[in-house]
């Protein structure tokens, strides 16, 4: 790695200049990660999010991959295979201790094991520790697996996240509590936002030299842009920016690491039917291939051309990429062969990650030019996994393999792109039996052959892996084929120092009493006022209302495409997985039922549990309007201190140059798209100026202060078109007022125009005022959706975004019925309000 | 009225230029945007290309060509189809009243009630990503828009002499709808089609910024921006250019609306 070696070189430089201000090194890490895990549970389903989090940091396994992909001990010292390849025996480690202080022995490791192969178990892999039939606690420190067929995979299998030790006393709420034998410990998760470990003290190893870990999450590029230059997080192992690295190179402060991944981007090709199950099809579209335009145009050229489905750092890796070269006439030549001589027409379906996206467009243009034409559907992940990978409804897709040593994939007919062919088998056969590592690598090679001269697919680049890191930062990384970040070694260069207090957010029974009691009040206060008849008539109108958005929605939610279960288990799991998932999950019986017994639920504040969390969604929302509610009445503020004084001036200049220029700058205002703003704000106050932090929300136990100023920039982005919004209304609702009769009695009578205005014009020009106010603020408490994006911050917007995408579908209901109820709350404290202002509408029903 | 005319020409001549620009894109580009041309990729403008090339080296004015077409029709078909279904529904509301009336006004009060980017979200989860059903996703919230407004429009113009005096001579409540009523609303009506439209413009590019909106190959202004965010930093221009064609034209298409409602009835407020 030449790179690595010039940062390191940098980062020797970077540590001469700062060694004299280090005084005391920095013990806490923040790193930036795309995706959150739905749970931290890394047995049950097949969130890479969760592994990245939790394995090697919470959880460990009986071995462990090391870089170059071979076995090595962990919480088993050492292992015996039997010669026939059907007994392995572990030697486990002593003195080791969960982080709830159990012991680690045996019979815990066959708990663990016996956990993953249960009936009802939800591990995705199941299927691949199939060969066990067996498994014995021969005494406290031996564990004896007993096979009933050879598995050359096994250790390999035993060294993922799937397959870590977890203990007896703590197992059914890994979840939402994970606990395991690693360096760190679970201190705190803040949904949407981050999950935090603190160094556990009782590791049976040398233990973590930070004191504490925080993952953060941040799915937007843009705003791991901002995140990494404003140093919101220290590190983002996954940068998934690439056009921003020459950027981030060139800053001192930063070290950019692209290295290798196990993962394989390929043009997935469905074999099945159709044009595309003809081999000459497959061979032409590997000809109108230009990789090297690929690389550059959707990676900046990061990425490694591959020509078959294998990892080039791989020592039995075999160079193919040669094998059908970019040759536009050679492509079409063997169309016209095929029988396609005035070309084909295929879709290709994209999932959301940027380097699907833009290969694909690539893909697209390049297919063009031998007259494949391309339709192109983007899709979200839940969709991808229904449409491409359950049902095979696809012609072409663009997506990572990122599972080390998957070529087995290409033996399983049944797997999405359908590839099935006897001389693979013949070779898959032959491997499993090689003990050889030199025969092991002969075969590999055939394989790696065989797929390529098949045209499976097309086989585009290896994934690289590109990561951020602070320069100070070492021994953080390794480029290991699991899938992990591990942290039990890294730190910050300088001595060390003290650790950091852990914040957490808490609830309180404090502000709910205070909220039944103002509503009681209300209640009381408007019955006093308006009469029982018309306050029960209101209610009544309420209720309606939300009983039918609730129909509505649930209806849709219904309808909506992907299985929340398939979507959680991932590309591995099996159809029984997936069963006892969606048992668990609630999804079985007839939908009336359901919608009666959550309506039921909703009644008495249980909005159900959702999906992908594992915790009750009354809680997430709550924990969320925490962040949108002050959102969005800091908006509305905002609105009205800038939109109604500039209305208010516009009117009173009414035809003047004044009065002209606010009017032009309102109509920009109102034309300028929110999303756009947000994202010039973030470029000019956050990595420009850097007043303000570029996203993310401390949390109000962080301090007023600190939470407020992560509101800001947002706030305003929310508000500047509702200022000039306002500003309008207001302009036009004086300017009416002014006209009317009773202004001139007032001017008449003595009081000066702005007296007037104020005294006379002001309360009656509040209708539509208020009018406005009430539409505004359900769209700005909702309207946050894109703009939470931009500045990462966890609320109720994100929480549906997210929940649509993993197809968390209780709580995306349980969202759109609390959105529903703000509008139709506002709906009635406006019309409360019509009435405090104007009495004559006391009378009649106002609408 | 001093101040209608300047709007309403202002206006109307962003308007047009924007529709001509979308028709241009039928026949002419200056390039074909089918054109990767990676090399020269966020080159800068030139007299070759007048706005520079994109992150795929494409032609930036053929882009924001196809982008006005994209946001045209998606636009136009949402306004269409609220105005299809909801001003139907408020002239029946007005002319029936009692329960008709009252399950309406109550059908666009729920519809009003759903989060409008949400459900459109949810919409496309559905019936999946596309201009198409971007244009469902935006019509549907447009429908309730025309239905209220033309049941207000239109209850008041049924205590209007002329229709009293068809009443009277026996006309049934359809016919007055259509004959007497409706051409009565028509300028209230065209303001807010020039109103929802621009609307529709700034929902497109929200839709499509989130990936939701017409596909690759097909150009939008919503998508370009989102290709151009991780950008900002490195080639500023390729954010600036899209959001301008945006904003010039939401501007344009609001001062239209302005002028039009100043010129064809004074009466109105600007407070929709």
């Amino acid at each position: 790695m030449k790179l690595s070696s010039f940062f390191s070189g940098l980062l020797a430089a970077c540590a001469l200049l700062v060694a004299p201000l280090a005084v005391q090194a920095q013990t806490s890490l923040t790193v930036g990660l795309q995706l959150e895990p739905p749970n931290l549970d890394p047995t049950s389903g097949a969130a890479v999010a969760t592994d990245d989090v939790v394995y090697g940091n919470i959880f460990e396994g009986l071995v462990q991959l090391d870089p170059q992909g071979a076995v090595k001990p962990l919480l088993a010292t050492w292992w015996e295979v039997s010669p026939d390849g059907l007994s392995y025996t572990f030697h486990l480690r002593q003195g080791v201790r969960f982080q709830d202080g159990t012991a680690f022995d045996a019979a815990v490791a066959k708990f663990s094991l016996d956990r993953a192969l249960a009936a009802t178990s939800t591990n995705v892999q199941k299927q691949a520790l199939g060969a066990i039939a067996r498994i014995e606690a021969v005494d406290p420190r031996t564990l004896r697996l007993i096979l009933n067929r050879p598995d050359g995979n096994l250790l390999n299998v035993m060294a993922l996240g799937d397959t870590v030790m977890v203990s007896p006393k703590s197992a059914g709420k890994l979840a939402t509590d994970p606990i395991g034998t690693g360096p760190f410990r679970f201190a705190g998760w803040r949904r949407g936002d981050s999950v935090t470990l603190d160094r556990f003290d009782g590791y049976w190893g040398k233990g973590a030299k930070l004191a504490q870990v925080r993952f953060r999450f941040i799915g937007d590029p843009a705003a791991a842009f901002a995140a990494i230059k404003t140093r919101e997080v220290d590190a983002f192992p996954d940068y998934p920016a690439p056009e921003n690295l020459a950027q981030l190179r060139a800053d001192p402060k930063l070290k950019v690491i692209a290295a290798a991944s196990e993962g394989e981007v390929i043009l997935g090709v469905n074999n099945r039917t159709g044009p595309l199950a003809n081999v000459r099809v497959r061979r032409a579209i590997q000809h109108a291939l230009d990789r090297r335009a690929i690389i550059d145009g959707a990676m900046y050229g990061y990425g490694t051309p591959i020509g078959s489905h294998f990892p080039p750092q791989n020592a039995a890796y075999v160079d193919l990429t040669g094998l059908h070269p970019h040759d536009i006439a050679k492509a079409k030549a063997l169309l016209t062969e095929a029988g396609y001589p005035n070309g084909l027409a295929l879709t290709l379906k994209l999932p959301p990650p940027n380097y699907a996206r833009r290969s694909g467009e690539i893909i697209a243009a390049q297919l063009a030019q031998v007259g494949i034409r391309v339709k192109i559907e983007n899709v979200e992940w839940a969709q991808w996994l229904d449409q491409v990978f359950a049902r095979h409804a696809f012609d072409l897709t663009v997506v990572s393999h990122a599972e080390p040593m998957d070529y087995d994939i290409y033996d399983r007919p049944d797997y999405y792109f359908g590839y099935s062919s006897p001389a693979f088998h013949a070779l898959m056969g032959q491997l499993q039996a090689a003990t050889d590592e030199g025969q092991r690598a002969a075969i590999l090679g055939q394989i790696q052959r065989r797929i390529a001269d098949d045209a499976v697919n097309g086989f585009l680049f290896q994934f690289p892996r590109l990561g951020v890191f602070d320069a100070r930062l070492k021994d953080f990384w390794v480029n290991s084929p699991t899938r992990s970040i591990d942290l039990a070694n890294a730190s910050f260069d300088g001595a060390g120092g003290g650790g950091i207090a852990s914040g957490r957010s808490g609830g309180g029974a404090i502000p709910g009493l205070v909220l039944a009691i103002a509503v009681v009040g209300g209640l009381a206060w408007l019955t006093a006022r308006f009469g029982a008849v018309w306050l029960a008539g209101r209610a009544a109108i309420m209720a309606v209302t939300l009983l039918a958005a609730s129909a509505v929605i649930f209806t849709i939610i219904q309808v909506v495409p992907g299985d929340p279960a398939a979507f959680m288990l991932g590309l591995n799991a099996s159809p029984e997985a997936a069963a006892n998932l969606r048992q668990q999950m609630g999804l079985e019986g007839p939908a009336a039922q359901r919608y009666a017994a959550w309506l039921l639920g909703m009644v008495r504040g249980d909005f159900g549990v959702s999906y992908t969390y594992q915790t009750p969604v009354a809680g997430l929302l709550a924990e969320r309007i925490g962040v949108s509610l002050p959102l969005a009445l800091l908006a509305m503020i905002l609105s009205v201190v800038v939109g109604a004084p500039i209305g208010a001036l516009a009117a009173a200049r009414r035809g003047k140059a004044a009065d002209t220029v606010v009017m032009g700058l309102t109509q920009v205002g109102v034309a300028i798209p929110n999303f756009w703003f947000a994202v010039l704000l973030v470029m000019a106050f956050s990595i420009g100026l850097g007043w303000f932090s570029a996203g993310g929300f401390p949390g109000w136990d962080a301090g007023l202060w600190p939470a407020l100023k992560a509101l800001t920039l947002p706030a305003i982005a929310l508000a500047a078109p509702q200022a000039a919004i306002l500003a309008r209304v207001t302009r036009s609702a004086l300017i009416d007022t002014l006209a009317e009769d009773y202004m001139r009695t007032a001017r008449a009578k003595g009081l000066t125009a702005s007296q007037a205005l104020w005294r006379h014009g002001l309360p009656n020009a509040l209708i539509p005022i208020l009018t406005i106010l009430g539409l505004q603020f359900p769209f700005l408490l909702a309207g946050g959706v894109i703009i939470e994006n931009v500045f990462f911050l966890p609320g109720l917007g994100r929480l549906v975004l997210q929940a649509i995408g993993q197809r968390d579908l209780i709580v995306v209901q349980g969202v759109v019925m609390l959105l529903v109820f703000a509008v139709v709350a506002t709906n009635f404290l406006v019309d409360v309000a019509y009435r405090l202002v104007d009495p004559r509408l006391s009378g009649r029903a106002a609408r | 009225m001093s101040r209608a005319a300047p709007t309403l020409v202002i206006g109307g001549a962003i308007s047009a230029l924007f529709v001509a620009l979308a028709l241009l894109s039928f026949i002419w580009t200056p390039y074909a945007v089918t054109d990767f041309d990676i090399a020269h990729r966020l080159q800068g403008p030139s007299t070759a290309h007048w706005l520079g090339l994109d992150h795929f080296g494409r032609d930036v004015a053929s882009l924001i060509l196809l982008g006005a077409r994209n946001a045209l029709l998606v636009s136009l078909v949402a306004v269409l189809l609220g105005a299809g279904l909801g001003v139907p529904l408020g002239l029946l509301a007005a002319a029936r009243g009692g329960w008709i009336d009252e399950l309406v006004m109550r059908g666009a009060d729920v519809v009003f009630a759903f989060p409008a980017l949400i459900l459109a979200i949810l919409l496309t989860a559905v019936l999946g990503p596309g201009a198409l059903n971007a244009v469902i996703a935006i019509g549907v919230f447009n429908v309730p828009v025309f239905a209220r407004l033309t049941r207000g429009s239109a209850l008041s113009l049924w205590t209007r002499d002329y229709v009293l005096a068809a009443r009277a001579a026996g006309k049934g409540a359809a016919r007055i709808s259509l004959e007497h009523v409706l051409p009565g609303l028509l300028s209230v009506l065209i303001v807010q089609a020039t109103l929802q439209f621009s609307l529709g413009v700034i929902a497109e590019a929200g839709l499509s910024y989130v990936g939701l909106g017409a596909q690759p190959p097909a150009a939008s202004w919503g998508k370009m921006l989102a290709d151009a965010q991780t950008l900002v930093a490195v080639a500023p221009l390729q954010a600036i250019f899209p959001g301008l064609a945006i904003v010039i034209t939401v501007l344009g298409l609001n001062l239209l609306g302005d002028g039009l409602r100043d010129r064809l009835d004074p009466r109105l407020t600007e407070d929709r």
